[in-house]
């Protein structure tokens, strides 16, 4: 299906490969990058990935401003405006993040913060507050799910006012993603398998809502194929460098398809779990995925039929009639998601994620508002999000 | 001789910028009628904050509009003259014409990127909400269910069309 209009845009630089840390260096010099402030968190650190991103600095000539290492799971304003006072106090002029979607996130609202002279980092909150480009940033993903290296958005509590501020601007995204399987070796089953499913909701939400287009359908199919083939693989064996490498890979297209034609009611839903019940966004991911696509099935069945292909394969594809593809994809995703449920313990329902019956109707009232749900092809009110939880729980 | 390249300035698309201006007033002043009227709209707009100020313009300084929620009131302002808390971008003037025409729904032209938003984009979802209910009252369902995902169910509609039409948007009732 061909739009009578799109437009696709991801000037990220992608380094994709084994040992490509071992370019940052030169990456950075290429960007006039000198003393680059890494921004982590504690557990990357713990997992000794910090000591790899150190080495790669060796004998390049380039002293490291400071490694702030304190990025909380939920970053804050108070975070963002502490590591700001470090990379001025230190002379850096360049952010290097290393992690998941909290430093990652973190590092763009720094990067908001001292690539302006006045004003607070709230200032900046909403859509297209930006209006000039930021310092250099690099992002080096150590889960292969958010696909934030290659996205315009960052998320970042106000602790004080208890609301996350969303900031979304061409200017957030980085300069350069560097994927390196060695970064993503040590990730548990279960948080592989979680951060897998998140990377497959955003390839089929980009390929079935409404602003596909044929850019982030090609991004978005390539990604499916690899999910489909090295998920079980990673789950199963986590030092299989060139699963983790195929589904940094596809982590990566997928967030190149879904920051250009945006996602829909499975992300709504999943932010609004998040919120309600502190379920993890890949979790969420994995258990509303099936019931999005079942609910968008009426709109969209041809559309989602043709995912058969990257999920399932050529064989069962062809052999299968086109009316029955939507199903049989249906049948394909409940097949990955109980492998992944009985090889990782990745929950499929929501009762079994912690949530609670009474918590529906305030996650169908925050799913409602949530911008993602614009571009879903079918309506969803208040009753159809409850009536979609209800199925999930 | 040599040939002489002057500037050249681009003449104004007037009479788009004029229905665009009308248009917007037009819907302006329904809004604030509808939202009297309509509970689904009522609803919505509760939620909204006070002094909440939502603004349409296009782009680069075209026509524009501007709702304001006073005394838990949605009243139309007028041209948008202050910094609102979200403002729906057309990006031309074209891409104006075609949806408030209305030959193209809210969520098609968001889809092809031919509005942005500015600010707070929770609340866009709950203003296309309404905006989805408006356009039942103001337009015969076979030119408001191309416009929408799904037709809104609202009560009375040829009754609040009418009240809208004579009363709403000549006098602001």
């Amino acid at each position: 299906m061909l739009p009578s209009y799109f437009e696709f845009y991801n000037p990220v630089k992608i380094v994709s490969g084994h040992k490509a840390l071992d370019n940052l260096p030169y990456e950075l010099s290429q960007m006039g990058v000198t003393r680059p402030l890494i921004v982590t968190d504690k557990g990357v650190v713990g997992a000794g990935l910090i000591r790899i991103v150190q080495e790669a600095f060796g004998s390049s000539g380039m002293t490291i401003g400071a490694i702030y290492e304190d990025v909380p799971p939920d970053s804050s304003v108070d975070v963002v405006n502490a590591i700001a006072e470090v990379y001025r106090a230190n002379g850096c002029d360049g952010l290097v993040a290393v992690g998941g979607g909290s430093p990652i996130d973190t590092a763009k609202g720094v990067n908001i913060v001292v690539s302006h002279d006045k004003g607070d980092l709230k200032d900046y909150m909403g859509a297209d507050r930006l209006t000039g480009p930021l310092k250099p940033l690099v992002v080096v993903p150590t889960t292969a799910g958010t696909g934030s290296e290659v996205t315009l958005v960052a998320v970042i509590a106000d602790t004080k006012r208890n609301v996350k501020m969303a900031f979304v601007s061409r200017h957030l995204l980085p300069n350069l993603a560097l994927i390196d399987p060695r970064m993503t070796l040590t990730m548990p089953a279960k948080i592989t398998a979680a951060t897998g499913m998140d990377a497959l909701s955003h390839a089929m939400e980009a390929y079935t809502c409404l602003q596909k287009n044929p850019l982030s359908d090609a991004h978005a199919t390539a990604a499916i194929s690899l999910i489909s083939r090295y998920l079980p693989v990673a789950v199963e064996d986590g030092k299989n460098a060139t699963a983790r490498l195929a589904l940094a890979n596809a982590s990566c297209m997928a967030g190149a398809a879904f920051s250009n034609s945006m996602v829909g009611m499975v992300h709504a839903l999943g932010h609004a779990a998040g919120a309600v019940c502190h379920i993890p966004h890949g979790v969420a991911m994995g258990i509303f995925l099936p019931h999005g696509l079942a609910y968008n099935l009426p709109e969209r069945a041809e559309i989602i039929g043709e995912l058969l292909l990257p999920l399932g394969g050529a064989e069962i594809y062809a052999a299968t009639p086109p009316k029955s593809r939507p199903e049989r994809l249906l049948e394909s995703l409940n097949t990955l998601q109980k492998d992944l449920e009985s090889k990782a313990g990745l929950p499929m329902r929501l009762k079994d994620a912690g949530a609670r019956e009474d918590q529906l109707g305030e996650i169908a009232l925050k799913a409602i508002n949530d911008g993602a749900l614009m571009m879903n092809p079918k309506e969803m009110d208040m009753e159809d999000a409850k009536a979609v939880l209800k199925k999930a729980f | 001789m040599q040939k002489k390249y002057d500037p050249v300035t681009p003449g104004r698309k007037w009479f788009k910028e004029l229905v665009a201006q009308v248009v917007f007033f037009v819907l302006g002043r329904a809004f604030q009628s509808a939202a009297k009227l309509d509970a689904g709209i009522r609803r919505e707009v509760a939620e909204w904050e006070e002094g909440f100020i939502l603004a349409m313009c296009i782009l680069p300084k075209g026509p524009s509009m501007m709702l304001k929620k006073v005394d838990g009131r949605v009243c139309y302002a007028g041209w948008a003259k202050e910094d609102a808390d979200l403002i729906i971008r057309f990006k031309n003037i074209e891409s104006a014409f075609l949806v408030l025409t209305p030959q193209m729904g809210a969520a098609q032209a968001f889809a092809e990127n031919r509005l942005s938003l500015v600010g707070d984009v929770a609340r866009s979802m709950s203003f296309v909400r309404c905006l989805d209910r408006l356009l039942a009252y103001l337009y015969p369902a076979f030119i408001c269910r191309p416009l929408v995902k799904r037709m809104p169910p609202v009560l009375r509609p040829i009754r609040r069309r009418l009240y809208i039409y004579t009363l709403g948007i000549p006098f602001g009732l």
